[in-house]
């Protein structure tokens, strides 16, 4: 028993310097997850990913059915239905409930630039055509002094 | 406090209030972890850089409320695992065969076989991606930290933790019979 505890000790250490030498996390990563800290928007309530269809394994997962996000911030919840576009363009029909006042959303990509804005009609809809997929995230500008609202970031 | 000298829940409270310095201890902790549970769902390493920094993102949006910070490494792996099913589901909706390989993402095992330089190295890689997922997963979570700790593997892995233990010989006696029969695997003691 002694014997075999220490080959797979040994096989063990073998394999770690193996996986270290060609295939350690490279870089950028933890250069991003550091840097990441600075971006947190302290003014801001998160609406986090709730529900994502394309987890749902119950669901149907045909190609046809558009992806469905859920996201929520407190009493806010947001739904969002993304739809393939031309190219490689997308589609995002949102709902924000309950129904705003006036909201504005912006939606950021994961460089920080805005890239698309819409306002939200009298039930809280609204839509956004984006350029292309990637990872974005939605900030819903409320009617002051409600504080923004931004979603997790999801991608596309 | 020296951040070397603190304790995780002191470097995840710290962090939160946008120290810095905390911040980079925990991602310089965990990096391997969630990198290793990335991989070990067969994504290529571009891909596994992604969903790695989408992780890290989820942290970081989380950082003001982790109830137990002493638990951030499990809330990491199952955080990535999430996200690495989301990616392969995603892109493989976006292909227009109904081939059940399209679940496999390409990985890029032959360049990581490139980097090797001797015989040995490029025998056990060889022996080592001819496992199953499983056992590839499981290994890889057991050398990406000093001290692996059951329960973030049992994370990263949806298999409880009185698994792990039989597991692990299961994969490694497998791996020495894959490597046993490979003539360029020699002159160890392993």
């Amino acid at each position: 028993m002694t014997d075999d505890t220490t080959r797979d000790d040994e096989l063990l250490r073998e394999l770690r310097a193996l996986i270290e030498q060609a295939d350690s996390p490279p870089a950028e990563v933890a250069e991003f997850a550091k840097a990441a800290l600075g971006w947190r928007r302290l003014d801001t309530d998160l609406a986090e990913l709730l529900a994502d269809s394309v987890l749902d394994m119950s669901g149907v997962r045909s190609g046809e059915g558009a992806r469905r996000l859920t996201f929520e911030a407190g009493d806010l919840s947001l739904d969002l239905e993304v739809r393939p576009e031309e190219g490689e363009g997308r589609q995002l029909l949102g709902q924000v409930a309950p129904a705003p006042t006036t909201a504005t959303v912006e939606a950021q990509s994961g460089d920080g630039e805005l890239i698309a804005t819409a306002v939200c009609d009298e039930l809280g809809r609204f839509r956004l055509s984006l350029p292309g997929g990637g990872r974005v995230r939605l900030r819903i500008r409320l009617e002051p002094p409600a504080a923004p609202v931004e979603t997790s970031w999801f991608s596309l | 406090m020296p951040v070397s000298d603190s304790s995780l829940e002191e470097l995840v409270r710290a962090a939160a209030d946008g120290d810095q310095e905390a911040w980079n201890a925990v991602v310089d902790r965990f990096q391997n972890l969630v990198w290793a549970t990335a991989r070990a769902h067969r994504l290529s390493r571009d891909d596994a850089a992604d969903v790695a920094q989408t992780t890290w993102l989820r942290l970081v949006e989380n950082l003001g409320r982790i109830r137990d910070p002493e638990r951030i490494g499990g809330w990491l792996a199952t955080t990535a695992r999430r996200e690495c099913l989301r990616h392969i589901r995603l892109h493989a909706r976006e292909l227009p065969t109904e081939d059940a390989d399209v679940f496999e993402a390409p990985s890029d095992e032959d360049a990581v076989a490139a980097l090797l330089t001797t015989e040995r190295d490029s025998a056990l890689w060889r022996a080592f991606v001819r496992l199953s997922e499983r056992c590839q997963t499981l290994l890889r979570l057991l050398v990406s930290q000093e001290d692996p700790s059951y329960e973030e593997i049992s994370a990263a892995l949806e298999m409880p933790v009185g698994a792990i233990g039989p597991t692990r010989m299961r994969c490694l006696e497998k791996l020495r019979s894959f490597t046993g029969a490979d003539p360029a695997f020699q002159g160890g003691a392993v």
